[in-house]
């Protein structure tokens, strides 16, 4: 960890740096003492990974026979990629389209315009993913009575109703505009925000300079976005493996071999085994799901460092 | 030695002999705790006049834990691995059996087999409760039965197209395509389905029960044959059939084109805007709420309940809720006897079970209910009526915990029941069509076969089902692909359940 | 004031089309939004029930929100929500700042340290059971400590405040050091009025996940009259689909309704933090 510092000049002892520190020690006392109490204390549960734990009877130990279990599951392999491809799309998807809205925003020159157009793209996000889904299911729906079928039946593109979310060939794309509706405006806050800390006196100087939209756009705004950016990506990285409500809620029957993902998956193994879930089995998954994103939070972490100097904490 | 402790072993017998008439005198306990859902009156709903009513008349104190509906059994977990067991639970089929078998339950087999309610001559079905006994034992008690879904068919729509209601697969085909081709809401457009589901298959058992004319005897999942032995319905000749079925309605669009993605909700709105005809829904109160929204959207709200089809056997009768004792409670009878032998005991503690609490719930009194609104109902004196609902304003009580309809037991003689009064007609006939053309699911055990592959298996079957349904896959390319992988996890998860 | 800039430029680009095909692009944007709240919208005053698209309601009716907002028992969870999320996003936004200065404190030993331990537990977490014996031993279950406190702590949150702590000219803290200020004066002092807009979009993303939170309060409360606006909203909601639910007939109205009356808090909160989005709002700070 601290590899990335050998570069400084020889450190003083430590005793006499930490003294000069001792005010910020202070100040992250509250915040160690929430994630003790509320984090750490809790993570004796992850000994459960590691024990068949019906809740009702003690414990017991059975080494990494849950993660055989969870490996060992005949779809396992297509759930994980299914989990990878959809969140990673997604994140990129919605990341990528916050960002051009932000900037698209940024010029946006009518403040009314501006602040009714904010308020508008935010609301999405309220909207539950239930109600979202049973939304879309009636606007893409293959029948007359679904708007987009509707539309491009009128203009002659298509003559039989698509039904987007009942095809595979279909559905990943409809998943993907569906959650670009869902984020993208959520995710502009803090993009936003991060544009206003930016100097209006270099865009001056730049205009003096003869400097036009886009190049101000890509040679003063881009940069200064693009520490948030890849502080928003690799967060977003470390839950990667949590995909699971904007799945299920769109899912159903027909599409499972590009919709299941590793929750999904799990779920249904629980909800038809018949029995009542096994915590270890349960709490065994959780720990997989921390440890893929803890490895992919890493890799970037570290090729953010390699690259641009620095990570993200 | 030896003789001192079989003397003292002796004595010991002698005395607990002895001791047993005494302890037959159940003693009655001071308090009682009940873990229980949302089907019980909640917070806002009156629950503290619900509790000190029971109170009244039990001279118990009773402590209530009512968590969230939807999170129930992940509080009753939480609940469970903390240690602090309830002495009382409502559990589903799945937590019942499981909790059973783990030794959570209290065995409630020689209490029910001498309790009153049993004995009482009020019992309406008992084979309800001996559908619960695992390996011949009780560990739990259900107060109603567990309900099931009828079809219903409108009777303006049949009037339309000049029909009667079907009785064969062939009379309901021909029904289906009057449905849909001879414009039954006469409006002019050709906009009309015959039925909607929400999915070609139900996400839970009995899986079957939204299209049962489609699926007749067929039956997806694992059961127990006449012969006791365990197989996959799935690999079964009737599937076949119930497949080719679900094709013929989805191609000639008897089937709602939208079914695949479509929720219980939608399906309710199509009914009620008239974009089909024929519904198969819940028996009992929902009779009623689909006759209300019917009305609502200014169509004709007659509903016909269907029978079952010739040759298709009955509606899947749930297996119900139950109540049940923690094998941890310190004086089970007691709780057995002063808490769930008194829950149906044809008086005063049924009638709260059941119809609430008076002035909360429900009133004798002269009054209005919901002043003011176009729901407005006078009552006079002494008309027993439900009061408006205190959660949902606009909208009146209809049971407690209890269904009037669907109630283990009868009230005892001469006791008021104002079931005849109140309860309307729809509901009641949707009720005695159901009860009379039923059949009991089944409990099925879990095994580490059934935890490992029926996830996949299901998924498998369904989308298979669902391919079928659309035209995508003729029947024998669906089998071909179940042989390939399927069949291997069911031929394991069979014998697994045949080696129980 | 930005129109005479627009002005200034005209000379060198006489056809400066951009600021319509922009205003042009956000109205279709915003429609093809508005599209599925629109029918939540139009089905929440539509006293008939139907599934399919409609432009204007059937049968127009109030009756939707009446039945909601005149509901007796959505008084005590709106003031719980109403606790809940204000004392929630002021601890939440003081635990992020506090945390976020520290880790911007590169030299400080032990610094790597900490944000170990904390990213540690973004990835990690002992899970559900645990959670809740640890509260219940806590003492926290079935009490409003537990939906506050339990959220404040969020590391997402933190880390990106401390991405914008970050660009904080480093001038400012020497400076300020030179001139015998405390860490603890440094940090409300400088950073804390530098940020405004960081607090405003972090205390939004606070204020918006204590309103909209439900699954604390189903795993760790089973009193009604502790749930929140939310909880009651989403009982309205999923309630009716018991197979022995009472169902009113307008109950799809009803239930619409509770959608866009969940939605309406924060459009009218919006528009009063918009002015901590304004261009250039940090740094005019500075100059001051």
């Amino acid at each position: 960890m601290n590899s990335a510092v050998s570069y400084q000049p020889k450190k003083k002892p430590l005793l006499p740096r930490m003294k000069k520190y001792a005010g910020f020690y202070f100040m992250f006392i509250p915040v160690l003492a929430f994630l003790i109490i509320f984090h750490y204390l809790p993570m004796f549960g992850i000994y459960f990974s590691f024990t068949k734990y019906n809740i009702i009877k003690a414990p017991v130990w059975v080494g990494l026979k849950n993660f055989e279990r969870l490996f060992a599951m005949p779809n396992f392999w297509q759930a994980f990629s299914n989990t990878i491809e959809l969140s990673v799309i997604k994140l990129v998807l919605s990341t990528g389209m916050s960002v051009i809205l932000s900037l698209l925003l940024n010029e946006m020159n009518n403040i009314y315009g501006k602040k009714l157009a904010q308020t508008i793209i935010y609301l999405p996000h309220f909207m539950s993913w239930v109600v979202t889904a049973s939304v879309f299911q009636l606007i893409l729906s293959p029948t007359t009575q679904g708007l987009v079928n509707s539309i491009l039946m009128q203009l002659g593109i298509v003559d039989k109703g698509i039904y987007f979310l009942g095809n595979s060939a279909t559905w990943e794309g409809a998943y993907y505009v569906i959650n670009i509706w869902h984020d993208t405006g959520w995710g502009t806050i803090i993009f936003m925000a991060t544009l206003t800390g930016i100097d209006p006196g270099i865009y001056e100087a730049a205009s003096i300079d003869g400097a036009g939209r886009w190049k101000k756009m890509w040679y003063i705004t881009m940069p200064s976005l693009a520490n948030t950016i890849i502080t928003v990506l690799i967060l977003n990285l470390a839950k990667i493996m949590n995909l699971f409500e904007s799945v299920f809620v769109l899912q159903n029957d027909a599409v499972m071999d590009v919709s299941q993902v590793l929750q999904t998956y799990v779920y249904y193994q629980t909800f038809n085994s018949g029995g009542i879930p096994d915590y270890g089995y349960t709490t065994a998954i959780g720990l997989f799901r921390s440890l893929v994103g803890m490895t992919l939070m890493l890799i970037c972490n570290y090729a953010s460092k390699k690259v641009r100097g620095r990570g993200i904490v | 030695m030896k003789k001192l402790v079989t003397l003292v072993l002796a004595v010991a017998m002698i005395l607990s002999v002895m001791v047993m008439p005494a302890s037959a005198e159940v003693q009655k306990p001071e308090k009682i705790t009940i873990f229980i859902d949302g089907t019980v009156v909640t917070e806002p709903n009156g629950q503290k006049q619900f509790e000190e009513k029971w109170e009244e008349l039990s001279g118990i104190e009773l402590e209530i834990i009512q968590p969230d509906h939807d999170a129930y059994y992940d509080v009753l977990q939480q609940q469970i691995a903390s240690g602090d067991w309830p002495d009382v639970m409502i559990l589903s089929s799945t937590y019942y059996a499981n909790y059973a078998n783990e030794g959570v339950l209290w065995d409630m087999t020689e209490a029910w087999e001498n309790s009153k309610t049993k004995n009482s001559g009020r019992m309406k079905n008992e084979n309800v409760l001996d559908g619960l006994k695992i390996n011949g034992r009780l560990y739990g008690f259900a107060d109603a039965a567990g309900g099931g879904c009828v079809t219903y068919i409108k009777k303006a729509w049949l009037d339309a197209v000049n029909m009667e209601a079907p009785t064969t697969w062939e009379e309901y085909a021909a029904v289906c395509d009057a449905f849909v081709n001879n414009d039954p809401d006469k409006d002019g457009v050709k906009d009309t389905y015959a039925t909607a589901a929400a999915g070609f298959i139900g996400g839970e058992a009995p899986f079957i029960n939204y299209l049962p004319e489609y699926y007749q005897d067929a039956y997806p999942s694992f059961y127990q044959n006449e012969e006791g032995v365990w197989v996959d319905g799935f690999t079964q000749p009737s599937m076949k059939a119930a497949m080719e079925r679900l094709n013929e309605g989805y191609t000639k669009g008897w089937i709602d084109p939208t079914t695949l993605t479509n929720g219980t909700k939608d399906c309710r709105n199509k009914l009620s805007d008239d974009t089909i005809g024929i519904f198969t829904y819940w028996a009992g109160t929902w009779a009623t709420n689909l006759k209300n929204l019917l009305i609502n959207n200014n169509h004709d709200a007659e509903l016909i309940a269907l029978p079952p089809l010739e040759g298709a056997p009955g509606f899947f009768d749930r297996v119900p809720p139950v109540w049940a004792i923690s094998s941890t409670c310190e004086n089970p009878e007691g709780v057995f006897t002063y808490f769930i032998d008194t829950m149906l005991d044809g008086g005063d503690m049924q009638f709260l079970w059941t119809y609430g609490v008076e002035d909360v719930h429900y009133s004798y009194k002269a009054e209005t209910i919901m002043p003011g609104t176009d729901k407005a109902v006078t009552y006079e004196q002494g008309v027993f009526h439900f009061r408006e609902n205190l959660e949902t304003p606009g909208t009146t009580y209809t049971k407690n915990h209890i269904d009037p309809v669907s109630s283990n037991a009868f009230f005892a003689e001469g006791y008021y029941d104002p079931k005849a009064d109140i309860v309307l007609p729809e509901n009641i006939a949707s009720s005695d069509l159901f009860a009379a053309n039923s059949r009991a699911a089944w409990i099925v055990p879990s095994t580490d076969e059934m935890s490992m592959y029926n996830g996949d298996l299901t998924t498998l079957k369904n989308g298979l089902i669902a391919k079928v349904a659309m035209g995508e896959m003729t029947y024998d390319e669906a089998m071909a692909e179940f042989s390939k992988q399927g069949q291997g996890w069911s031929d394991l998860i069979v014998n697994s359940l045949n080696a129980k | 004031m930005e129109a005479t800039k627009t002005n200034v430029q005209r000379p060198r680009k006489p056809l400066n089309i951009f600021p319509y095909i922009n205003g042009v692009l956000f109205v279709i944007i915003c429609l093809i939004i508005l599209v599925p709240i629109w029918k939540v919208l139009v089905d929440s005053f539509d006293l008939t029930t139907g599934y399919g698209m409609k432009l204007w309601p059937d049968h127009f009716g109030l009756d939707g929100y009446k039945t909601v907002l005149t509901n007796p028992s959505l008084v005590t969870p709106l003031m719980n929500s109403v606790i809940t999320t204000l004392s929630g996003t002021i601890l939440g936004l003081l635990l992020s700042t506090l945390g976020a200065y520290v880790l911007i404190q590169f030299d400080m030993p032990g610094r790597g340290l900490f944000a170990g331990i904390l990213m540690f537990t973004m990835i990690f977490s002992g899970g559900m059971i645990p959670s809740y014996i640890v509260m219940r031993n806590l003492g926290l279950t079935n009490t409003l400590w537990v939906v506050i406190l339990l959220p404040a702590i969020n590391v997402y949150n933190l880390v990106l405040m401390r991405n914008f702590f970050e660009g904080i000219p480093t001038s400012l803290f020497e400076s300020a050091t030179l001139d015998g200020c405390t860490p603890m004066q440094i940090f409300y002092k400088i950073v804390l009025p530098l940020s405004k807009a960081a607090l405003a979009s972090i205390g939004l993303m606070f204020a918006v996940s204590y309103w909209n939170d439900y699954t604390n309060y189903k795993l760790y409360i089973t009193k009604a009259n502790l749930y929140n606006f939310q909880m009651k909203l989403r009982s309205m909601m999923m309630g009716s689909n018991l197979p022995t639910a009472v169902g009113s007939a307008s109950e799809n109205t009803v239930q619409n309704a509770a959608v866009i009356i969940a939605i309406l808090p924060f459009m009218i909160l919006y528009p009063f933090l918009q002015k901590y989005f304004v261009k250039g709002i940090n740094i005019g700070a500075v100059k001051e």
